[in-house]
């Protein structure tokens, strides 16, 4: 109930337009709810021969419909208009809620989860919003009317031909109710059937490979079958309700028949009313359905909105009390004193007690296998987590007492597979104008050119204005990073991260990215997370971490003598891989 | 105008190639005539019992209650009751059917597509995008799935009803029947009209919709981007935006329906006012009686109701009928590396003889530009051969041949002396293994994973392959060992580690001949050293085409063969090609100087 109030509260700056919607479909349900009676009044002056009384009601029955074709249109217009704003609303709104989330959040929800909230329950409850309230109201009104018609006109009669009403609301609420998760079952259940087309589509070579075809059909087979046993409920349940909520009506119908047609014999009916109660009948049946399919539709809706406000209601963090002062300015130089950091719902830490101090303008080489916490140590210093222990300082300035926008500006981050936007590779390079200044063309091309992507990116179908990500464009990995380096040297930062990941590029490709990477480095803090010998050699200064603790830090020199397992790593494996990437005579192959 | 007119064109032409689909449809019918017959008789009965009601009405008002005939009365009531009955029982016997052979045709459609997929070579694939062929399983088939559940129904009960409605109101009375009928072509050509106009305006919405999802779909993957540069503000601008717009194209579909519905309610009352108007006048003159008059007024509903239903259809009628369409283009694709009829079967233990005879391959719609030219060589049975050379060389597209992914354009592949394409793929493909480069893992356990190149596996099986291969360390440290769910394409382990499984897969299935394609190059340094000796257990009498980056796997090799351009430019051990300082010697020397560096 609580819910049911707050979301009525969207509705609050649409007051008058869902007063105005409500009032104009009562209106126009006067209109319909006219017709019947006065189908009737002519019937009897039809009865009684009067020519003159008839046109009379002829005319009165063109004119309510023209009333009611004005209310009505009316009616749809501001109800239209009342239901979108408050789509528009609650989109916005839980879209700006979103990006102001911890990445904690994120880390804990499924993508596909949170779109499922932001299109199918705000839906469902924009829809109650704005047209369930209007058709609750019409339908309860018009059975209102009815019903007082009927009992009016013959009051032992009217109850008789109104036993169906609750019975179809019954029935009809209770089909909205079972109805639904038997759908979503089905749609559940699609979903698994396209997760396992998806697989073979793109594991196609690895079916072919193991001749696996058969086998492969034999899953699809049950995917599929899955799905119409779970239709089959659903057909189930469609077949008894529907014709049952048809089969209702009937017996009213019937009754009217049966009784009514007693009394009009009898003479204490006219032929008339016997006519307006055969029509009010008829007229019933819409409204019926109609209202249990909102008592339906507004339970569904609840259900929608506590998971919206579930996310609603989360605070935004980390929380930034407003007027920070900006970062102050600097050279960069990072320190963290102590730092410790647990994700929620870890047992272990992912860093523990780290002490460093990196110098302006210094290049510091992060060594580690996988989970040693490089990673998460250089999520700390833009503040994508706040550490649980110690402190993380940019400049002499705790970067929990800054200005966060300002912060993250002088800090970029390129990896080897970087997020790039469905935009065009020019928007993309000057994704760093958050200022909202326009950056010209020609900046653009200057930082590409710098990161080494102007060649492919002229050779692209429409240059700087081709879509990344439309009619199958697509970019190769060598391609994305570059893209990446030309938006962080736009950005101008500070401090620079690089994930330098294990990767398969070919020969040219490899010499570029390190050029570019030269170009990007100098002048900047920058962390490197290592992969390659050639990469860790650029480091004035290397930090081998293990298990979140720093292990040894030091040049390479003094590494290979203080550190084994550096010693190791740079001994066994590293220098190898770069065999057979000393090529260049081949000409770069652009994905398209 | 000119754009207009094209455009309906366009429309008209996309109500063509019935005659493919209709049969088609019926052919998927076939094997459930029984049931779709029994369907249209339910629904013929479910149509009949709908329309009793104002006839009996009349037959009530005129024959009983007129004439104070109780008998009569009680006789239509029971009828009325009757009809009422018959159609709870046929539509839900007509309801059920509909479903049933709606939802097992519809799976008889994806099952007849994903084998179709199947029997289609790897170019398909290649050349056509992977989001596309699923949207032919799942949305177009979706698409149908509208037009069969709500569809037919409509459809025929809609039309059956506007007919026998017309039908009844002839008989009861012809005049009046007649002036009703003048509302039809009115009605008819608005709702066309207004069907034509909103579809144009809901696919609109569709797409508004559409693009403000996949906006907030890229917000949410690209939520640390958005963080680390501090644009948010930039993103709520443009998503305010997107959002207004499809507020906007909403707009448009709230003033259409504003006209169109109480428009037809206007014609219904106008309607109902003449008729009761020019038929009262007439039952006062005494041509019409009392009863036949309110049949008709309540007959009227009938009319109105499937003529607005009918036209409801159209859309979902086109979106399913441009969605059969694309099915069946999918299933008239040919396979193209289909086994030939005769195929013989490969013995099952192959000495694993490979010979390149003359081959020469190129990538359709790159004819001019062979990926491979003029290849000729042997490999023995159990020899392990290192491909080198640059990107674009052709080691991916000779290892391609290998496995039969693509046929030679000339020449010959042979298998201990059979051409491949004289044998069937299954025989020759469940003695070959083949690791690329991106490993790629189906949902669900390791173990199953691992069983995949052998479906007979024992978990024994499955746990001494991985220990061969060295993956067992990784697996075991796992929270459920062996049962661990990998995830979707088995995201939740690293690279390196679903590198190990995939080894592992290849090894359990025993393969007579080995494609590693890259294989260790996403597996980084400390895990590979560990592999080291479960890639030499793996390669051992085995033939084997290793293309690699890494000397050390090079180096081991029996034989390493140089590609340049397609071309054999040459082959032979290690300390050969050294001696030789030809290609590979330069490859080393350069290799040299930047390790030393």
């Amino acid at each position: 109930m609580r819910t049911f109030i707050r979301l009525l509260g969207f509705l609050r700056p649409y007051r008058r337009g869902a007063i105005g919607s409500l009032v104009l479909a009562a209106l126009a349900m006067v209109g319909t709810a006219a017709l019947p009676a006065l189908t009737g009044r002519a019937i009897d002056d039809i009865s009684r021969g009067d020519k003159g009384a008839l046109r009379l009601v002829a005319l009165i029955i063109v004119l309510a419909a023209l009333a009611r074709l004005a209310l009505s249109v009316a009616r749809r217009l501001v109800a239209g208009r009342v239901s979108l704003g408050v789509e528009v609303d609650m989109r916005d709104q839980l879209y700006a809620h979103l990006l102001e989330l911890d990445m904690g959040f994120f880390d804990s929800q499924q993508t596909g989860q949170l779109m499922s909230r932001a299109t199918v329950d705000l839906s469902s409850v924009r829809f109650f919003l704005g047209y369930g309230l209007v058709f609750l109201t019409q339908s309860g009104l018009t059975i209102l009317l009815a019903a007082v018609a009927m009992i009016v006109l013959q009051p032992g009669l009217g109850l008789l031909a109104l036993i169906p009403v609750p019975f179809v609301v019954l029935i009809s609420s209770r089909y909205s109710r079972v109805s639904r998760p038997a759908l979503q079952e089905v749609q559940q259940r699609i979903a698994e059937l396209t997760a396992d087309a998806e697989e073979n589509v793109s594991g196609v070579r690895v079916v072919k490979a193991f001749a696996r075809e058969a086998h492969q059909l034999g899953r699809f087979r049950s995917s599929a079958q899955r799905i119409f046993d779970q239709n089959l409920v659903a057909t189930r349940q469609r077949a008894l309700y529907n014709p049952l909520l048809g089969f209702l009506p009937q017996l009213g119908l019937a009754v009217i028949l049966l009784i009514g047609g007693r009394k009009v014999i009898d003479g204490t009916l006219t032929t008339g009313g016997f006519a307006a109660f055969y029509t009010y009948v008829l007229m019933l049946v819409g409204p019926m359905r109609m209202l249990g399919l909102v008592l339906g539709m507004s339970q569904r809706a609840v259900a929608s909105g506590a998971r919206l406000f579930e996310i609603l209601d989360r605070e935004p963090a980390p929380s930034v009390p407003a007027g920070l002062p900006a970062l102050p300015a600097g050279a960069g130089r990072v320190e963290l004193r102590g730092v410790g950091f647990t994700f929620a719902g870890a047992r272990e830490p992912s860093l523990r007690d780290v002490s460093l101090d990196i110098p302006g303008g210094a290049t510091v080489a992060l060594v580690g296998g996988t989970g040693s916490g490089k990673s998460t140590l250089v999520q700390l210093i833009p503040r994508l987590y706040d550490a649980t222990a110690g402190t993380v300082s940019v400049d002499g300035a705790d970067v929990t007492t800054v200005d966060p926008d300002s912060l993250r500006r002088e800090i970029a981050v390129v990896t080897e597979d970087p997020f790039l936007f469905s935009d065009t590779v020019h928007a993309n390079i000057a994704y760093a104008g958050a200022g909202g200044e326009e950056i010209s063309r020609a900046d653009v091309e200057l930082a590409a050119r710098r990161a080494q992507a102007e060649a492919f990116i002229r050779q692209l179908p429409d240059g700087y204005d081709t879509v990344i990500g439309e009619r199958g464009m697509t970019l190769s990995g060598g391609q994305r990073q570059r893209i990446a380096i030309a938006r962080a040297l736009l950005a101008d930062p500070r401090i620079l991260i690089l994930d330098d990941a294990t990767s398969s590029l070919d020969a040219t490709t490899e010499q570029l990215i390190k050029e570019a990477l030269r170009e990007a480095m100098a002048g900047r803090t920058t962390f490197v997370i290592a992969h390659r010998l050639s990469t860790i050699a650029l480091a004035d200064e290397i930090v081998v971490l293990e298990r979140g603790e720093v292990l040894a830090h030091g040049s390479h020199d003094e590494l290979l003598q203080a550190s084994p397992l550096y010693a190791e790593i740079a001994a066994k494996g590293l220098p190898d891989q770069v065999f057979l990437n000393r090529k260049p005579t081949e000409p770069e192959v652009v994905g398209l | 105008m000119g754009v207009r007119r094209a455009e309906l064109r366009r429309r008209y032409r996309a109500t063509s190639g019935r005659g493919r689909k209709l049969r088609g449809l019926l052919e998927l019918l076939r094997p459930y005539r029984g049931r779709t017959i029994l369907m249209v008789l339910a629904l013929l009965a479910a149509t009949a019992a709908a329309l009793a009601p104002p006839p009996l009405a009349k037959l009530a008002i005129d024959q009983g209650i007129v004439p104070g005939d109780t008998g009569v009365l009680d006789l239509v009531v029971v009828g009325f009751l009757a009809s009422a009955l018959v159609y709870f029982l046929a539509t839900y016997a007509q309801t059920y059917l509909v479903g049933w052979v709606g939802q097992r045709v519809l799976q008889d459609l994806r099952l007849r597509m994903f084998a179709h997929l199947q029997s289609l070579s790897v170019s398909y694939y290649s050349s056509h995008q992977a989001g596309a062929i699923i949207s032919r399983l799942t949305n177009d088939v979706q698409a149908l799935d509208q037009l069969v559940t709500d569809g037919v129904v409509t459809l025929f009960g809609s039309s059956l009803t506007l007919i026998g409605t017309a039908v009844i109101l002839f008989v009861l009375d012809a005049q009046l029947a007649l002036l009703t009928f003048l509302v039809f072509p009115v009605l008819g050509i608005a709702s066309f009209v207004f069907r034509l106009i909103s579809a144009d305006a809901y696919r609109l919405t569709r797409e508004k919709v559409a693009s403000l999802t996949a906006y907030l779909q890229e917000t949410l993957s690209g939520v640390r981007v958005v963080r680390l540069f501090a644009t948010e503000r930039r993103h709520r601008g443009r998503f305010a935006e997107l959002n207004d717009d499809n507020r906007a194209a909403n707009m448009v579909t709230v003033h259409l329906n504003a006209a169109y519905f109480p428009g037809v309610e206007l014609l219904s009352a106008l309607v109902q006012a003449g008729i009761l108007l020019y038929g009262g006048i007439q039952a006062i003159g005494g041509d019409v009686t009392i009863g036949v008059l309110v049949a008709f007024i309540a007959a009227l509903q009938n009319f109105f109701d499937p003529i607005q239903q009918l036209s409801q259809l159209y859309t979902t009628y086109q979106a399913g009928m441009a969605a059969l369409d694309k099915i069946f283009e999918l299933l008239d694709e040919e396979p193209d590396l289909e086994d030939r009829p005769g195929a013989i079967d490969l013995p099952p233990a192959l000495d694993g003889r490979l010979q390149f005879d003359d081959v020469t391959f190129a990538y359709p719609g790159r004819e001019d530009d062979p990926a491979l030219s003029d290849v000729d060589l042997v490999i023995a049975p159990g020899q392990t051969v290192a491909l080198v050379g640059s990107t674009g060389a052709g080691k991916s597209t000779f290892a391609k041949l290998v496995a039969r992914f693509h046929d030679p354009t000339s020449g010959r592949v042979l298998v201990d002396g059979h051409d491949l394409r004289d044998v069937t793929q299954g025989s020759l493909r469940r003695q070959m293994g083949i690791v690329g480069q991106e490993a790629f893992l189906f949902s669900g356990s390791i173990a199953d994973n691992i069983a995949f190149g052998r479906p007979d596996a024992t978990r024994e099986d499955v746990r001494d392959a991985a220990r061969a291969v060295g993956a067992d360390a990784f697996i075991e440290g796992m929270s459920d060992g062996y049962d661990t769910d990998v995830g979707e394409r088995g995201v939740h382990l690293s690279a390196g580690q679903r590198q190990l499984v995939a080894f592992t897969r290849a090894l359990i299935a025993e393969p007579r001949i080995l494609v590693l394609d890259e294989a260790t190059s996403n597996v980084d340094i400390h895990t590979e050293t560990r592999i080291e000796e479960g890639l030499q257990r793996l390669l051992a009498g085995r033939t084997a085409i290793v293309i690699a980056h890494r000397l050390s796997t090079i180096q081991r090799a029996g034989r390493i063969i140089v590609l340049e351009g397609g071309r054999v430019a040459e082959q032979g051990t290690h300390d050969e090609l050294i001696a030789a300082r030809g290609a590979y010697w330069r490859l080393y020397r350069d290799w040299a100087e930047q390790a030393a560096a």
